[in-house]
């Protein structure tokens, strides 16, 4: 680029830069419906950003840092503030429209009938339940190698082992299901694993018949997971896929 | 297609927001029993009969306002677009 081209630093306005005029910035509707030149879009946007991103920048009285950021004032706390407000709010409105029921204190001396831990819990109780995995080998002549408890408590190992070697198996950098859709729908998998099994742990209150709730409780999981990876392999068709995985080209590599 | 499913949330959480707390009021005889689903009281005010109105529309509202966002009006475009051969 010429050096007699750009005397003054002050955006170009009048069309001819790559920052185009206010009155002839395309619309979000326009961006959307827009199809072709997608990389001279993301080019457009990207460097308008940069360029509003310099001009306030050279504006701004602050000190010139070396850290590209929003000040924390106003931008953070406004959005911040907002956000707190309105959560503080919603819990004033519901403690006083819906007024929390006050039950009768708890009577050390009785067992309750119905003992369940607390519902962030149910799927590790549900692994209590697993008694019918538990294998009869015959080479200890029909006796299981360990008993039933335990073997729940390991299956708690298991379970929370697997999800510790998730992300040494995936160390992608996709930050979209759909660029991704098997490790997608792993993930949906376990999510679903996680409504089953503890739907099993509360199994005497669930209205199915015991044996079929056990089966189902594994076999939903893998069925969700399928239909999960069909439909965001279906969605990588879709304009957006082009667009996410332009961005995903652009992010630094791992 | 953003703005339809924003609003389509809008309707299903500001309208459920408000036919749950009606149905807290109106429909839920005792926590023990059934909740949000009860049956109302009998010897109902002027003003708890407005509220039970209130309380079955809001919860109609709900349903139908975030089925219109997200599929009567997605729906409509198409056929729309489908008709007009674009």
């Amino acid at each position: 680029m010429a050096d007699d081209e750009h005397t003054d630093d002050a955006a170009r306005t009048d069309g001819t830069g790559i920052v185009p005029p206010d009155d002839e910035t395309p619309t979000w509707r326009e961006r959307k419906e827009r199809t072709t030149g997608l990389s001279r879009l993301t080019y457009e946007y990207f460097e308008r950003s940069r360029r509003e991103d310099q001009d306030l920048r050279e504006e701004s009285d602050y000190v010139e840092r070396d850290v590209l950021a929003f000040p924390v004032w106003p931008h953070e706390l406004i959005r911040n503030l907002a956000l707190t407000s309105f959560f503080v709010g919603m819990i004033f409105f519901l403690a006083s429209t819906l007024p929390p029921h006050l039950g009768a204190p708890a009577n050390p001396s009785q067992t309750p009938s119905i003992i369940l831990p607390d519902w962030y819990l149910y799927w590790s109780f549900g692994l209590l339940k697993l008694g019918p995995l538990n294998p009869d080998l015959a080479i200890l002549g029909g006796e299981k190698l360990m008993a039933d408890r335990t073997y729940g408590v390991v299956a708690n190992l298991v379970v929370v082992g697997f999800i510790a070697i998730v992300p040494f198996l995936n160390k992608g950098s996709a930050r979209r299901p759909v660029e991704q859709p098997f490790w997608a729908s792993v993930g949906v998998m376990g999510v679903v694993f996680a409504v089953t099994i503890s739907a099993l742990s509360m199994k005497n209150l669930v209205p199915l018949d015991s044996s079929l709730l056990f089966d189902l409780t594994f076999l939903v999981p893998p069925i969700a997971g399928a239909i999960t990876y069909a439909v965001l392999k279906t969605m990588r068709e879709g304009y957006m896929y082009d667009l996410n995985r332009r961005y995903y080209k652009l992010r630094p590599p791992k | 297609m953003a703005d339809e499913f924003a609003k389509g949330l809008g309707l299903l959480t500001g309208a459920g927001l408000i036919w749950m707390v009606l149905a807290g009021w109106y429909k839920t005889p005792s926590f023990s029993g059934a909740q949000l689903t009860g049956a109302p009281p009998s010897d109902l005010s002027m003003l708890g009969e407005v509220a039970l109105i209130l309380l079955e529309s809001m919860f109609w509202l709900a349903i139908f306002g975030a089925l219109l966002f997200w599929v009567g009006v997605p729906l409509g475009r198409e056929l729309y677009a489908k008709v007009e051969g674009e």
